[in-house]
């Protein structure tokens, strides 16, 4: 059932000062529904220790060949092992691409699991909401991102957002169904915060951030006080949600605006040019790097959209025909760009000693087909598929699960995406039976029944 | 001993009072009413049911026996009827003493009843699972054994199950044998795990269709016309539970109980879930609607659960008098509902929602001052009929149809951007009728730039996108499904997709490509008189058939276009007039009669069906004129409705018993605060999605957001607050919903702020004007507002402005601005 009250004290939760609590109380009876308040109802189901825990998924947009990457078949039929051959890791035992030798020099501090697979359509749109929530989205019940989950449980850390997603929302993906980045049944307050812009570019900044310089402090609360008196003439609005959202949506705007805390944390330029380099000078190395800002300055989810969409992008989508990828666009542009900034990131958060308590979880919609197709590519292929986890308490330089001689399928220990969203929310020490209140307070629990994380991953 | 007894008899007697007093609205039936056994596998659910004033409530699931007539016909068990013997018997039920009868009949027991491949064994695979799309249903089957999904292709699955794989999934001499009993009831290892027993209804199917010889389906087998639910409407409360009976007409004749073989699922679980042997339970208030599924058919039963409130019934008679029928079903439904209207909108309120709404601008200062000082009792009849003859109505209606139409830069070279656009704004000017708008682009032949509406095919230039992007734009319907399988979720089979693409396999194009970056973009479009677009599972053309319609002679040489508009346009189409009739209503309501407002499928109703028909009707009676339904939208009281929510209609999202609040849309909200400080924008650029952009001549300055041909012109403004960006024919691509980003833009970006530190913009205006301190505050509140500012604002509003110095009262100005376009009212039509 729903914890109204939760176990603990009514202490306030995870940091937030008495005044923070009052005034989220006090917007709670306008309607507003805050994390915090929300987070202390809920204390019931989240680990207090692990309070600094986080994660960085990084979402795989197009889908990456199990067979190209991490699960390769050399002993298979040519029309199965594909072209490229495989190259011995940091863990003997474990071979893996020779497109990706940067992971290969860091092997020991991740662990494959090569036998994930889901029951969705073999659609772009279908997977990324199955796999990144771990349900498909029916009667109506649109499940949240877990970021969405850990905001709405734990709230914000800081006065950043709790929940950011880089560089911004997965654009079409064929379908048109739902993307899974979003709040769902949590609501929209529990929406991440997409940035919105590419950080590889060279004045790169959070758009609209700071006010113009015209407008000092002064004038900032002026303007406050003039909009409250407006706003506090029609009550029309109180039963509309989009109007309740826009409210929390100024109070977050607000705090980011006013903390140096916040405008820091998004100024790639206090890195040095070196590390800059070391992540890659492009989208996605970036994100990597803000991503690794952003959990220092107190983001407890960041999101990573390897790509934007799977058309017209060279992506990991490799059919290889037009408008999608080729396997040679694959090998040139993608491998070497995802396998520097991957490694960059994970090397850094080792060296500033945050890997243990920041999960690293590498996802994407499905695999692709074992055979190669006329076109020289490989088409979607939800039935087998490599998913890996680093940081967050994972034990490195595993491989959990096997699939069969063609990659086919799962042999051994298959997972589902219940089980991928449980492994993170455990390593967020967010208890994965505990309830969430869904549509007309149907509870829903974190993952379904049946589903537990995989603890191997942990041993 | 005695006091007990005599306890109880007044028990007795005060729970009969009740009873006896509600007994003359109370009444019962046993359902189905009158059914036919037919053979000795038959058998029919039975349901008594409790009805009051014509409506079912609920099912009598306690304290009820059935009983047969005449049990050496027909026997019940367990509120089964099984067939004994070839006559008729009635069927009783005693209810409070009193008897409700069914009639039923048993036929067909002289001779034996084969079972069918169609007919009795793909259902068993489609309600256990085994050819759904994770198992033996997908493309590739599962574990070397493939079958169609959800069983659409009898032919093939038949050979996939007896002659594949040599025979050996059916034993007919031993059917317990057959691999496809003995896998699924766990005999042997099945990786799908148990599907059902053995000796279970499913086994039994399967098991005697071996026996008999494993049939195959004949091109003669009786097939499901229709499925029929039993209670079709209900009126339910929380907490309660519903069976149903799902009862299959088929092309014989025939009507069979196919309950225990249908498919369940509600369209919202929380107001109600049903589970997989038909029974419903209610879990909150409000409306839904729970599908069936059999063979292919789709079904759907509506529940409605009134919401808790006590209103005053004197709130309901008001409004059923309306001359207006929106009115009259509206009030119908929140009466059903218990959901009290909100009292009308006062004036100010009045005049900037109709304004926004109908025309996409603000009321400018003096057009408010002109209608709150007009005395007149039918002034906001004259105000509606004034803002037709607007030509800002063109801009606005132009531009929702060019959303619809996807008149799309990066799509389209620049000039057949114009082209298109200019083309909808005409008829938009000349008030086309809807059914010849639709027509013309359906028909559209000859030269892009010169007739605009040609460009329908340059953006879809496939017979199946054409199929597609038409269906949506017009029908509000996604048959994209189709294109690979039957509609899981619809009626539509892949055959009559092929067959309704056939429909525009002979459109034909020379010119232009396609390349968007590149070319002249002009193209001639023809109609060809030969060619067919084949099914690709028979290699063959299906007949050319509109979707529901008769099909075409193969073999006419004519445009093939043209009737199929006329079965689109035609008034006997069920999905033409709601499409559209659906679109209108949501521009004006915030929320359609159905969600999403293009998805129109049956399996999606609306939340006032009854309100939907007639508005359809009104439509097409009125000869498909737009115009004359807006009206009648406008001037409804419903409409005109304030957006304050009562205590008795708050949890309210779609039932219209007040106005719903709803953020204006991008462009029209840019348009507002151009209007406000007198700033216009400026769109110079058309950007693609990479990063490359170009220059545009199209919109010299001055040019209103509304009055863009195309949705890639460059505006980070229109981008962040959720433009449609026309990329796919769908309502879905526009949002409302407020994001950080956008109170970013409001606080910090350079669209509000530059408009308010602008030299010579409305602020400077207002300060030249040597206006006092409130008086200019007044100023700014009817510009963006529409209305004074109260007392109470003005006493805390006053000192912020009147404490300042001279040179000072620029800025503070600005600032008053920014706090009153900031606001919630400000950015919400309300």
């Amino acid at each position: 059932m729903i914890d109204l009250v939760g176990k603990g004290k009514a202490q306030t939760c995870n940091g937030a000062t008495r005044r923070d609590f009052i005034k989220a109380g006090t917007l709670g009876a306008i309607g507003l529904s805050l994390p915090e308040y929300l987070a202390a109802k809920e204390l019931g189901g989240v680990d207090p220790a692990k309070d600094d825990n986080a994660c960085i998924m990084i979402f795989n947009l197009g889908a990456p060949s199990q067979l190209d990457t991490f699960d390769m078949k050399p002993d298979a039929p040519a029309e199965i092992r594909g072209p490229f051959k495989p190259i011995s890791t940091t863990v003997p035992g474990i071979q893996i691409s020779e497109i990706l030798p940067g992971h290969a020099k860091i092997a020991d501090q991740f662990s494959l699991v090569r036998s994930c697979h889901h029951l969705g359509a073999a659609v772009h749109d279908a997977g990324w909401q199955i796999v990144q929530t771990g349900r498909q989205f029916r009667g109506g019940v649109e499940t949240p991102h877990p970021g969405s989950v850990v905001s709405y449980l734990r709230g914000r850390k800081t006065d950043l957002p709790s929940f950011v997603i880089l560089p911004e929302l997965m654009g079409r993906g064929g379908a048109n169904l739902p993307n899974g980045q979003a709040g769902g049944f949590l609501g929209k307050a529990h929406d991440p915060f997409a940035l919105m812009a590419d950080p590889s570019q060279p004045n790169f900044q959070v758009p609209d951030l700071l006010p113009p310089s015209s407008i000092g402090t002064a004038r900032l609360d002026r303007r406050r006080q003039i909009r409250d008196v407006v706003n506090s003439t029609i009550q029309n609005f109180e039963a509309t949600e989009n109007a309740k959202l826009l409210d929390s949506n100024f109070q977050a705007a607000f705090r980011l605006m006013t903390s140096p805390q916040a405008r820091d944390a998004f100024d790639l330029t206090k890195e040095p040019k070196k590390v800059r380099e070391r992540y890659g000078m492009n989208r996605f190395g970036q994100c990597c790097l803000l991503a690794r800002r952003l959990v220092e300055a107190g983001v407890r989810f960041v999101t990573i959209n390897t790509f934007l969409t799977v058309f017209d992008e060279i992506t990991w989508d490799i059919h290889g025909s037009k408008p999608f990828t080729s396997i040679e666009g694959m090998k040139e542009i993608v491998a070497p760009m995802y396998d520097q900034a991957y490694s960059a990131l994970i090397e850094d958060l080792v060296q500033r000693g945050m890997l243990d308590q920041t999960m690293v979880a590498c996802l994407s919609e499905f695999g692709r087909t074992p055979k190669v197709n006329p076109a020289g590519g490989r088409d979607h292929w939800p039935q087998c598929f490599t998913c890996y986890f680093a940081g967050g308490g994972v034990r490195g330089g595993q491989v959990i699960g096997a699939s069969d001689p063609i990659g086919g399928v799962p042999a051994d220990r298959p997972v589902q995406p219940p089980d991928l969203v449980a492994t993170i929310f455990h390593s967020l020490g967010l208890d994965y039976t505990h309830h969430l209140p869904g549509p007309g307070g149907r509870p829903f629990p974190l993952v379904d029944f049946g589903h537990q994380p995989i603890h191997e991953l942990f041993g | 001993m005695k006091r007990i007894w005599l306890f109880a008899v007044g028990m007795a007697i005060v729970s009969l009072l009740p009873r006896t007093s509600c007994a003359a609205e109370d009444t019962f039936a046993v359902l189905p009413t009158k059914f036919t056994l037919d053979g000795e596998n038959a058998e029919q659910h039975l349901l008594v049911e409790k009805l009051k004033d014509g409506e079912f409530i609920g099912n009598l699931l306690d304290g009820v026996t059935l009983d047969s007539s005449n049990p050496n016909v027909v026997v019940i068990e367990e509120n089964i009827a099984r067939p004994v013997a070839n006559g008729q018997a009635t069927i009783i039920a005693m209810v409070a003493g009193e008897q409700f009868k069914a009639d039923a009949a048993v036929v067909g027991m002289e001779q034996p009843s084969p079972r069918s491949f169609r007919n009795d064994v793909l259902p068993v695979f489609a309600k256990v699972g085994c050819n759904m799309g994770s198992c033996h249903g997908a493309l590739a089957g599962k574990g070397g054994f493939k079958l169609s999904l959800r069983g659409y292709n009898p032919s093939g699955d038949y050979a996939r199950i007896v002659q594949e794989a040599r025979g050996r999934r059916i034993e007919r001499l031993d059917p317990g044998r057959s691999l496809i009993l003995a896998k699924p009831s766990g005999a042997i290892p099945h990786k799908g795990g148990l599907r059902f027993e053995v000796d279970s209804p499913e086994y039994r199917a399967i098991a005697e269709w071996v026996a008999q010889g494993a049939p195959p389906p004949k091109t003669t087998d009786p097939k499901v016309d229709h499925l029929e639910i039993l209670p079709q409407r209900m009126l339910l409360t929380p907490e309660t539970e519903q069976q149903i009976i799902v009862q299959a007409y088929y092309t014989d004749g025939r009507v069979r109980d196919v309950t225990r073989w249908a498919k369940y699922e509600s369209t919202d679980t929380a107001v109600a879930s049903i589970d997989q042997q038909g029974s419903i339970r209610v879990m909150g208030h409000g409306v839904c609607a729970v599908t069936t599924w059999f063979d292919s058919k789709i079904s759907i039963a509506r529940l409605t659960v009134p919401y808790d409130n006590e209103v005053d019934e004197q709130l309901f008679v008001a409004e059923k008098d309306s001359d207006c029928f929106i009115d009259r079903l509206v009030i119908d439904r929140l009466a059903q509902l218990h959901l009290a209207p909100s009292p009308p909108a006062d004036d100010p309120t009045f005049i900037r929602r109709v304004y926004l709404d109908t025309i996409g601008t603000l009321p400018l200062a003096g057009e408010v001052r002109r209608f709150l000082a007009d005395e007149s009792p039918d002034k906001r009849t004259s105000l509606i009929d004034e803002l037709f003859s607007r030509p800002e109505f063109i801009d606005y209606w132009a531009y929702k149809w060019s959303d619809v139409l996807l008149v799309n830069g990066q799509l389209l070279r620049p000039n057949a951007v114009k082209a298109y656009y200019l083309w909808i704004r005409e008829q938009v000017e000349k008030n086309t009728p809807w059914d010849e708008f639709a027509r013309q682009i359906l028909t559209a032949q000859g030269d892009a730039f010169e007739n605009g509406a040609t460009n329908f095919y340059a953006l879809h230039q496939d017979a199946e996108s054409m199929t597609e992007n038409a269906c949506q734009a017009f029908l509000g319907l996604s048959i994209g499904c189709a294109k690979c399988h039957n509609h899981p979720l619809e009626k539509w089979t892949n055959d009559q997709y092929y067959a309704m693409a056939n429909l525009f396999a002979r459109v034909k194009a020379k010119g232009w490509g396609g390349d968007a970056r590149a070319g002249e973009g002009e193209r001639t479009v023809y109609a060809a008189t030969r060619g067919d677009l084949l099914q690709p599972s028979s290699g063959k053309p299906q007949p050319p058939t509109p979707l529901d319609g008769e099909p075409l002679d193969i073999d006419w040489s004519g445009d093939r276009r043209s009737p199929l508009a006329d079965w689109l346009t035609s008034t006997e189409n069920p999905y033409f007039a709601r499409a559209i009739v659906n679109r209108v209503w949501a521009n004006f309501f915030g929320v359609g009669l159905v969600e999403q407002v293009d998805d129109l499928r049956v399996t999606n109703p609306a939340s006032n069906e009854k309100l939907l028909a007639a508005t359809a009707e009104f439509l097409v009676e009125n000869d498909f004129d737009l115009q004359v339904l807006m009206k009648e939208i406008l001037r409804s009281r419903t409409y005109q409705r304030s957006s304050q929510p009562l205590p008795e209609n708050s949890e309210d999202k779609r039932f219209y018993s007040r106005y719903y609040p709803r953020r204006m849309p991008a462009e029209v909200l840019l348009d507002a605060i151009s209007q406000v400080t007198n700033v216009p924008s400026e769109f110079t650029e058309i950007s693609f999605p990479s990063t490359d952009k170009y220059d545009t001549e199209f919109y010299p300055k001055g040019t209103r957001a509304l009055e863009l041909y195309d949705s890639a012109v460059l505006s980070h403004f229109l981008k962040s607050f959720g433009r449609n960006s026309r990329t796919i024919t769908c309502e879905c691509e526009r949002t409302d919903t407020p994001s950080i980003v956008q109170v970013l833009h409001i606080s910090n970006g350079d669209t509000i702020n530059k408009k308010l530190s602008t030299e010579g913009n409305r602020v400077d205006a207002l300060l030249d004007a040597g206006l006092a301190d409130q008086q200019l505050v007044e100023q700014a509140y009817i510009f963006a507002l529409a209305r004074q500012p109260t007392a109470d604002e003005l006493s805390q509003l006053m000192p912020l402005i009147s404490e300042v110095s001279s040179d000072e009262k620029r800025v503070v100005l600005e600032d008053f601005f920014w706090g009153i376009l900031s606001s919630r009212e400000f950015l919400f039509n309300h």
